[in-house]
């Protein structure tokens, strides 16, 4: 005679916790006993407790993850970071560490232990479409933690970590599903661009339904406090009091926060910022070395012969700039490679009216090329390269610079693999892997982009220099990272006597760009370019300039504004007003906020 | 879990399932699955039901586990191992449903079974599923075998709970309990105390047992009971300040929302409502302190009567 058993058991403890018994396995241990088996094996049931065992969480509050993840090694403040989300932030909290300094690595630590714990289970991780893969690929290779990328809609449903761009979730079919949803977390990358309030892609996460729940940024104000209030509501509404007492309470102006150490406090209560200047990141050091070259004469006689087609053009056209621009590029291209030259006047030809004089001159300038058998720049590479005899990385701004590099190396025995943002993904991984594992030089026009990583190699070769610094900062990133471990050497291939040799001494002794990391160059330049990027500007110059001397002194006269412009945004920092010291509290690990917290 | 632990339970569980050890070091083993092992780590489901439908000889993978990767490395012979051949059965439908890497290039899979890894991960879920419920006898001792007496034996239940402290964090405990179906006596650490004794999976010859005064029901039902007593006598402080922490968090909530619904226009607050009912539960759901008990795996243990003496 049988009773099935109800498949919970409650009993009451105290007034705060009842004890739920799960019963559901007992009926089956019935089942059996009647039929007599099929019993299990002895050694595997006593497996299956040694795997309890080894997985049980002992404690509530220290870190299990880090016995799950071997191959990796989190940086102190990343740990600390996830401590302090885990048992004082409760889960709910905003990652607004500056660039470089691990917020991934953080938001994987974080999701992991929740996950060990066995108190996550369906995550949501909501990124830009460009960061989707990397993501997918961060969380799967250094946490072991299977995400997948949102491609069908049965996914949504299936897969227990879903990693998804923002717009394509807000779209309907897949919006209904989503809301339909609980999350036992939600991470969203690149949070600030949900600071504002009525954008569809706010309202939508703002529905969203979450137990915990990361925000990450690296600028969580940018250029209002009303952006952070905003940010803080979709991750605990009342934070900050209801928008009315928050302006009364903390802003004069919206980017002049009062009060500033009550807002510190609670903002310390939700938000962790760790910068690269609280010394808990050690980068390597980089050195610069210059490698002023010669031309040789077929070479010059190609650069003085552009040189004076595009000063003559640019007379014709009674000094308009906005269409002599791409001429300024010819003359950056000689000094690259004559091929890169050579495909810009083939365009140009082409472009030119049939019966125009140009063409022409330009058919001259091919004729000159033609002369041309050897290539400075490139044999030396090929010499540094043998010398460094290791891994390293060649940039350059022309493709067909690269496809000629590519072809030179192949040809002196060198294995070298290209690589550039036109590449589709798979491609890109490809060219990676050959890279670390094959090939000594990778060849790169593209610095910018996510997903390359490459901590291994710690030679750059600058083969020829982007006019834009941020670009420059973004070559050197991609190897002077968290996890370089060795000091990272610099090369910068240049020219005596062309433009580019104007532009390094801009770039090297003036912004002084090579060998330290300027903090917050993007918000420098943006001050600087109010008119005009930079770019823009030294193309002006190019073009206006009578002589060398003329071109020295507006150098000069940049590097003094840039200069003016770094001092400035320094002085600012220091005053209280500056919007962002009102983050200068959270997260850091100092005595002052030890104490701040739940 | 230390490597050499992991060995030693990985080597245990490819035993205790039949598969084929073709070579082995404190660093890796090569193992040839068995039936059972390859469905559960192989993710051959297709296959699988494909070789039960049409009862064709079934060809398993073979694998290499690396317990230790950094000495695996160091030992330049395992260049060699890695790509070393298996020898191929030959069989066509087997190259045709899903082995092709081994029977045509000789490669064998090579993973790291480290702590955390999938492989690792995946081995627990199997013996997890695999050893759930168990029936066995204890084996007499060797006079006692020959004796004209027949042996009683007693039999007991024996389950392993794991309890969850649970709030927005959790702590666990593992409760291995006894329980004698014949007089009611509960035993604290029973697994351990299982591992100390020979247990056979066959009645043995010229025994008897014991009928039992205790139903299976009543015997869970005195086990649970003798959990519960046991968790009430803890400090459950840890749940009073979940509850604290949730009475925060929704006075934090209320307060916002009440001057929300107060402000908004009437065409607004049942979407407002909505909102805060959603974010209520979110809290709830967060922070709510609970106890729960599951099982790991349960069975019965027919022992040599009076162990209490021997405990």
């Amino acid at each position: 005679m049988r009773r099935t058993v109800s498949p919970d058991n409650i009993r009451t403890v105290n007034e705060h916790v009842e004890i739920h018994f799960d019963r559901t396995w007992f009926n089956e241990l019935e089942t059996r006993v009647e039929k007599n088996g099929p019993w299990d094996d002895w050694t595997l049931y006593q497996l299956a407790y040694e795997a309890e065992q080894a997985g049980l969480v002992t404690s509530f509050d220290d870190l299990q993850c880090l016995a799950h993840i071997p191959q990796l090694q989190p940086l102190p403040h990343q740990i600390e970071t996830a401590k302090k989300v885990l048992n004082e932030m409760r889960g709910r909290a905003i990652l607004a560490d500056e660039v470089g300094l691990g917020k991934t690595i953080e938001a994987g630590l974080i999701l992991k232990e929740y996950m060990i714990r066995g108190l996550v289970r369906k995550t949501l991780i909501l990124v830009p479409a460009s960061l989707v893969l990397q993501w997918v690929r961060e969380l799967n290779q250094k946490f072991g933690i299977p995400a997948v990328a949102q491609k069908k809609a049965y996914v949504w449903t299936q897969s227990d970590v879903v990693v998804a761009s923002i717009d394509t979730a807000k779209r309907e079919p897949h919006r209904e599903i989503v809301l339909g949803m609980e999350y036992d977390m939600l991470i969203i990358d690149e949070a600030h661009k949900l600071k504002n309030k009525k954008t569809t892609n706010y309202r939508f996460v703002n529905e969203i339904r979450k137990k915990y729940c990361l925000l990450l940024t690296a600028t969580p104000i940018q250029n209002d406090l009303n952006e952070l209030y905003n940010l803080i509501t979709l991750l605990k509404p009342g934070q900050l009091g209801g928008q009315g007492h928050f302006l009364a309470n903390f802003v004069v102006d919206k980017r002049l926060p009062k009060n500033e150490d009550r807002l510190q406090q609670e903002l310390s209560q939700v938000m962790i910022r760790n910068r690269r200047g609280d010394g808990n990141v050690e980068f390597t050091k980089r050195h610069v070395k210059n490698i002023p070259l010669t031309l040789s004469d077929e070479e010059q006689i190609l650069y003085d012969s552009v040189t004076r087609f595009v000063k003559q053009r640019f007379e014709e056209s009674e000094r308009d700039f906005g269409s002599m621009f791409s001429l300024v590029t010819l003359q950056r291209e000689v000094c690259s490679s004559r091929d890169a030259v050579f495909v810009t006047l083939v365009n140009l030809f082409k472009k030119t009216p049939q019966h125009s004089p140009v063409r022409q001159k330009i058919w001259e300038l091919v004729e000159i090329i033609k002369s041309i058998q050897a290539n400075t720049k490139a044999e030396k590479t090929m010499e540094l390269i043998r010398d460094i005899n290791d891994k390293a990385i060649v940039f350059t701004e022309y493709r067909a610079s690269q496809e000629y590099l590519v072809n030179f190396f192949k040809q002196h025995q060198i294995v070298s693999v290209p690589y550039r943002g036109g590449m589709n993904r798979g491609k890109k991984d490809w060219m990676m892997d050959l890279f670390r594992n094959r090939a000594q030089v990778l060849v790169a026009t593209e610095a910018g982009g996510e997903g390359i990583n490459l901590q291994f190699c710690n030679h750059i070769i600058n083969f020829d220099l982007p006019w834009n610094p941020m670009r420059v900062e973004q070559r050197i990133g991609r190897v002077h990272r968290l996890g370089q471990t060795k000091d990272v050497k610099i090369y910068n291939l240049s020219t005596r006597g062309t433009i580019e040799e104007h532009i390094l001494t801009l770039l090297h002794e003036k912004i002084n760009l090579f060998e330290t990391v300027i903090g917050e160059l993007d918000t420098i330049l943006e001050r600087l370019e109010k008119s005009s990027s930079l770019e823009t500007n030294l193309y002006k110059l190019i073009l206006e300039s009578e002589s060398d001397d003329d071109i020295r002194s507006g150098i000069e006269r940049i590097g003094q504004t840039f200069k003016e412009a770094k001092q400035e945004l320094e002085k600012e920092k220091t005053l209280p007003d500056y919007p962002d010291s009102a983050l200068d509290a959270p997260g850091r690990f100092d005595a002052k906020n030890a104490e701040v917290g739940p | 879990m230390k490597p050499q632990q992991i060995r030693k339970f990985v080597m245990r569980y490819l035993e205790a399932t039949d598969c084929r050890i073709i070579e082995k070091s404190p660093a890796h083993v090569t193992v040839k699955f068995s039936p059972e092992a390859d469905k559960a780590l192989t993710n051959r489901s297709y296959y699988w039901s494909f070789i039960e439908r049409t009862g064709a000889e079934p060809e398993t993978m073979t694998c290499t586990f690396v317990f230790d990767p950094e000495k695996m490395r160091q030992n330049p012979d395992n260049d060699n191992k890695q790509a070393g051949t298996v020898p191929s059965s030959g069989s066509i439908l087997g190259a045709y449903f899903g082995i092709i890497p081994t029977a045509f290039s000789g490669r064998v899979a090579q993973d790291i079974v480290t702590y955390g890894s999938r492989r690792l991960e995946q081995i627990f879920a199997a013996v997890k599923a695999k050893g759930k419920y168990i029936c066995l006898f204890e084996e007499p001792e060797a006079q006692k075998r020959t004796s004209a007496v027949s042996s009683g034996y007693t039999t007991w239940l024996g389950v392993n709970f794991k309890v969850e402290l649970l709030c927005d964090m959790k702590r666990e405990e593992l409760h291995s309990l006894g329980i004698s179906l014949a007089t009611g006596e509960i035993v604290e650490q029973f697994h351990p105390f299982m591992l100390a004794k020979r247990l056979s999976p066959r009645l043995p010859a010229n025994t008897h047992i014991t009928r039992g005064s205790l139903t299976l029901h009543k015997g869970l039902v005195q086990l649970e009971h003798h959990l519960e007593k046991r968790l009430k006598t803890y400090d459950h402080d840890w749940a009073a300040k979940a509850q604290e922490r949730m009475g925060a968090e929704l006075a934090r909530i209320d307060s916002y929302y009440d001057d929300m619904l107060k402000t908004a226009e009437d065409d607004n607050k049942p979407l407002i409502a909505e909102q805060y009912a959603n974010r209520k539960a979110e809290i709830e759901w967060q922070y709510r302190p609970r106890i729960q008990v599951s099982v790991i795996n349960c069975g019965l243990f027919h022992l040599q009567s009076e162990p209490a003496a021997a405990l």
